[in-house]
This record gives structure tokens, C-alpha cells and sequence, in this order.
């Protein structure tokens, strides 16, 4: 069972603020705990920033999920940019340092317990989940 | 060390000023901008008046520079060499195939 | 996830300690935790995290700037976390990466592995350590039917893996040479045109190759751009400069290469070199010539394995044990 619970245009810079406040707020209600919270949105900051640079255009949806007894939230951020040619190779270690995109996606996996990364020529869509340890 | 680098137009010929060490670290940017200069300018002096040592990775790079400037039939000439620099292109018998002033000087401290 | 849980409470109790008794070891018991943690993998944020837990239920009545200010610094500290958990992967990489290293090097020595021959008339020694784990320096020996003795010493210029390839393909050419005696400036000028067709811009070998005739005793060379050699001569003590003019192999197809001949009499040696040793650095000058000689000198009487060994000692010890290049030194010495 999901549920969207709100979702987020990206278009400036500012929007990422935005974002993570909607984010924060789900989190709190979910009832993670600092840490925790300071990982889901730096997660998110991560993946809106990478629309706003990469596809200029985009959205951050949230959903509430249910696992056996236990409850998530899910962040889907996608575009209609250019795409990723190579996953692989942006989900390597080491590959955003240089390029000066922060954390980069390996980054965002190590915050989140699920990660799944979908890109062709229409754009890029990011589902990344934490759960909240019940 | 490092290797600093400096070019100039001295009426039609291109001078390449260097001073500092050439080794494995710094022969990367000479080596970027000597065939730059190799391939767009008929003339190019290097003076390597500053230059107190260099290794085998400097000759490589003085070699590509040589062989684009067959290519483009420009001149490359080398000038001011200090005493041990020359001596790795006597060596090496690469100065029978460069254009090196052959007044050689000794050591600047 | 236990272990972290049993040392949260060793942190609340380690900070309550402290704040009890302001007591060096407790300090020191926390650098101890400090090291655990990171052999646990846990990142600095979590640390933090464990700080602002402990100091809740240590003052019940903490300000709420003070805890605010807490969920501040957590969120500046996420992104530390990150690249250190980005540094261990790389670490590991790195390590893989060595290992890989070490089997390649590996494999390059047997694969350019020469015997030494053997022989009653001269004495031959060798000594040849890579300043990394591959070695840009490689030598060769080639007994040919009549029994002479064929010598190479060559540097290729760019270290590192492609100079192994570049090695490999000289010696392959080297054997498939005739088995009859081989002088050097037909060595050298069939090499140069292996090596200018084969190899890619920017790379290129010195070399410089002797025959020695084991029953006239003479020492054809010929150089290819190499560092010049040396006879150490028993008659005068004093050491012979032997060099021939030749350009480095690979830069032109057609090169000519000057080859010399010299007599090698009783108690006289041969020297071959790499510039590892020739441009032996110490502090910020270099080695001079006659200071290099002056060293292998001193150990004249040695077995020609002796003296190579123990001029590389020597040279070891005066670079502070960390070579900045490949260094090669072969003796052959005439017995009789």
C-alpha cells in the first residue's frame, strides 16, 4: 500500500529548500530520529540538485510505505533531461569528487536502504527508500 | 619543484621561457603546451636558461614536440641549455636531430 | 548494529566519567574508542549523534538552542560521513588495485627472466632493482653458437606498465635474432626499426649492447643513446670511458650506429649501467662521474655478483633507500 503523500517541482536552486523541507516534515511524522532525519535530506538535496543541474527540470514525489511492521518513506525524483548513458559509471566511487556534485549518487545510496535508478534518452527517475527502525 | 612556463613573441619567433625542474610531474603541462606552440607558430625557441634538471621525460616530450614540427615543417629550436641538460641530448644522440644552440652554458646557481 | 549499541553506552558512560573527574585517562580511553569506531565503520556524524544522545539523559534540562544547534551540526557532519565511507571503498580499491600491481610485476620477471651464462674466462654479475614494482630497466645475455658472450643494458623512457610491454617486445626481437655472432650496430639498427614501427609516440629505449669474443678477448659496443659504459683497466687502476654515438631506439628509422671495439686483458672489467645510477641524486645535487667510479672501485677484487651487489648497496644507502629510479649494474670481469 502507497500513498503520495506530496510532491515538489524542481525548476531554481531554491526549490531544493523546498524540498527538503517537505521531506523533513514527512520524516518527523514517520518518527525517524536526528541522524537519520539529516540523511534523508541531505538524500534528497542530492537528487534535486542533480535535476536542477543536469535536466533544469523535474520532481521530488514522497510516499508513505509499509513494509512487515515496519514504515518507510519513499522519495521519487525524476526528469525529462538528457538521461544517464552509463549508470554504472556514475555509481561508482570516486566518479563525482572531481566533478564537484557533493555526495553524487553512490552517495545517496549509502543514506537510503533502497535504491533503483531507471534513464533513457526522456530522463531519469530515482526511487530511494528509508524506513524507519520500529 | 615545479616547472614554470612562460611564452612570448619576439618579433617572428615564439620563446618559450622555462624555469624549474622538468621530471615526470611537471612534463604533463610542458608537454601540452610546447606541441600547442609547435603546431600553431612557424618558429619556436624553448629557452631552457632556468631549466637545472630535467630526466628522461623531458626528452620525450622535446621528441613529440620535434616530430609535430616535421609535420608542420616549422622550426624548433632549443637555446640556453645549462651544462647537464645539454648533456642528456648529447647522449641520447638527440642533438644530431634538434636544432640546439650549441653555446652551452655552465650552471646558474 | 549490536556492537554499535554497546559502545553508545560506553561513550555516555566515557563522557560521564570526564565530566566527572577532568581525568587524563578517561581522555586516553576515549582516543582508544575513537580508533574502535573506526575500525566499526562508524562515521562522524553517528558519532555526533551518540554525543547529543548522551548529553540528553546527562542534563535533563539542556537548553533547547543547545539541542537545536545539535541537529545543525549533524546535518553539517552527513557529508563527512559520506566521504569517509567513499575513502574505505577506495582504500579497499586500492589495495585490490596493488595486489594486481604485484602479479603483473611478477609476471614481467619471469617472463624477461635471463640466464646468466656461464664461463671459466670471465666473471659476470648483475644487479637490478626497479624504483617501483615494475622495473623500466632490462638486460639481457645471449650466448651464440661459437660460445661469445651477447650483452644488452637498455631504459625505456615512460616507467610503469607500458614500458613492461615495450620490454617484452625487445627481447622477443632480441632472440629471434641469428645465433650466429651478432655484431652490435646490427643489433641495434634491426631493434630501432622494431621499435619505431611497434611503439607509440612518446615512448623510446636506450641501450647500449656489447659482444664480448671469448677467445680474443675483444669488446665490440655500440650505443643507442645510452649512458656511456666503462673498462676498469688493472694495469692503470683507472677506469676507461666507453661510449659510441647512436641515436635513442624508435625516434628515426634510419640510424646509423657507430660501433667500437676495445681489448679486454687480464684483471680488466666491463661496467654497464643505467642512469639510476648515474643520476644518483643525494640531497639536492648529483652524483658526479668520478664519485661513482671512486665507489665501484672500491670493491675491485670482489667477485663480479660482489661488486655489483655492493655497489647498489652503496648507492641504496646514499639515496635514503627510496630510489627515484630503476637502477642496473652488470660486471664482467676477466678472469684469465
Amino acid at each position: 500500500m502507497e500513498k503520495t503523500l506530496s510532491s515538489v517541482i524542481i525548476k531554481k536552486e531554491w526549490d531544493i529548500v523546498g524540498a527538503r523541507q517537505a521531506g523533513r516534515k514527512i520524516a518527523i511524522d514517520l518518527g525517524f530520529g536526528s541522524v537519520d532525519q539529516a540523511r534523508i535530506t541531505t538524500a534528497i538535496s542530492e537528487l534535486a540538485r542533480n535535476i536542477y543541474l543536469y535536466a533544469k527540470h523535474g520532481e521530488i514525489t514522497f510516499e508513505k510505505v509499509y513494509g512487515v511492521r515496519k514504515v518507510g518513506i519513499k522519495i521519487i525524483a525524476s526528469d525529462r533531461g538528457p538521461g544517464i548513458r552509463e549508470i554504472s559509471s556514475v555509481m561508482k566511487d570516486g566518479y563525482s569528487t572531481s566533478g564537484g556534485l557533493g555526495a553524487g549518487l553512490p552517495g545517496v545510496k549509502r543514506l537510503m536502504d533502497e535504491f533503483d535508478i531507471q534513464s533513457d534518452d526522456h530522463g531519469t527517475k530515482v526511487t530511494v527508500i528509508k524506513w524507519a527502525r520500529q | 619543484m615545479n616547472l614554470h612556463i612562460d611564452d612570448h613573441q619576439e618579433g617572428d619567433v615564439t620563446v618559450l621561457k622555462l624555469s624549474g625542474e622538468i621530471d615526470a610531474y611537471t612534463a604533463p603541462q610542458l608537454k601540452e603546451k610546447l606541441l600547442a606552440l609547435v603546431e600553431e607558430n612557424p618558429t619556436v625557441h624553448v629557452d631552457l636558461a632556468r631549466v637545472s634538471y630535467m630526466d628522461s621525460t623531458g626528452l620525450g616530450v622535446f621528441i613529440s614536440a620535434l616530430k609535430t614540427s616535421k609535420e608542420k615543417e616549422h622550426a624548433l629550436k632549443l637555446i640556453n641549455l645549462q651544462e647537464n641538460v645539454y648533456r642528456l641530448f648529447n647522449i641520447t644522440g638527440l642533438n644530431d636531430v634538434i636544432d640546439i644552440e650549441n653555446t652551452v652554458r655552465g650552471e646558474l646557481s | 548494529m549490536s556492537s554499535l549499541k554497546s559502545d553508545i553506552s560506553n561513550y555516555k558512560e566515557l563522557l560521564s566519567q570526564y565530566l566527572e573527574s577532568r581525568d587524563e585517562a578517561v581522555l586516553y580511553q576515549a582516543e582508544q574508542f575513537s580508533k574502535q569506531t573506526i575500525q566499526q565503520n562508524i562515521s562522524p556524524d553517528e558519532i555526533v549523534n551518540e554525543h547529543y544522545q548522551a548529553l540528553q539523559e546527562l542534563i535533563p534540562n539542556m537548553d533547547e538552542t543547545v539541542k537545536d544547534s545539535f541537529q545543525f551540526l549533524i546535518e553539517t557532519m552527513i557529508s563527512y560521513g559520506l566521504a569517509y565511507q567513499e575513502h574505505q571503498v577506495l582504500r579497499e580499491k586500492q589495495i585490490e588495485l596493488r595486489s594486481e600491481i604485484g602479479v603483473a610485476a611478477n609476471m614481467q620477471e619471469t617472463l624477461l627472466k635471463t640466464q646468466i651464462p656461464d664461463y671459466t674466462t670471465i666473471d659476470i654479475g648483475v644487479k637490478s632493482v626497479p624504483a617501483k614494482e615494475m622495473n623500466g630497466d632490462y638486460h639481457h645475455f645471449i650466448r651464440d653458437t661459437q660460445g661469445n658472450l651477447g650483452v644488452a643494458v637498455a631504459d625505456v623512457i615512460g616507467k610503469g606498465i607500458p614500458a613492461a610491454f615495450c620490454m617484452s617486445m625487445i627481447k622477443f626481437a632480441l632472440e629471434s635474432f641469428s645465433d650466429n655472432q651478432i655484431y652490435p650496430e646490427w643489433v641495434l639498427d634491426s631493434l630501432n626499426r622494431v621499435v619505431f614501427r611497434n611503439l607509440e609516440e612518446g615512448m623510446f629505449v636506450t641501450m647500449f649492447y656489447g659482444l664480448y669474443d671469448i677467445y680474443t678477448h675483444q669488446f665490440y659496443y655500440s650505443s643507442a643513446g645510452h649512458e656511456p659504459c666503462f673498462v676498469y683497466r688493472s694495469d692503470s687502476d683507472e677506469f676507461e670511458k666507453i661510449d659510441a654515438k647512436g641515436l635513442l631506439l624508435g625516434v628515426e628509422n634510419d640510424v646509423i650506429y657507430e660501433q667500437r671495439q676495445t681489448t679486454i686483458t687480464k684483471g680488466d672489467y666491463i661496467v654497464l649501467l643505467t642512469d639510476g645510477v648515474t643520476e644518483c641524486r643525494m640531497g639536492d645535487r648529483f652524483l658526479k662521474q668520478q664519485e661513482v667510479l671512486d665507489v665501484i672501485k672500491l670493491y675491485a677484487d670482489l667477485p663480479s655478483s660482489d661488486i655489483a651487489e655492493n655497489v647498489f648497496k652503496h648507492f641504496e644507502r646514499l639515496q635514503d633507500f627510496d630510489l627515484r629510479d630503476d637502477i642496473t649494474i652488470i660486471v664482467i670481469k676477466r678472469n684469465e
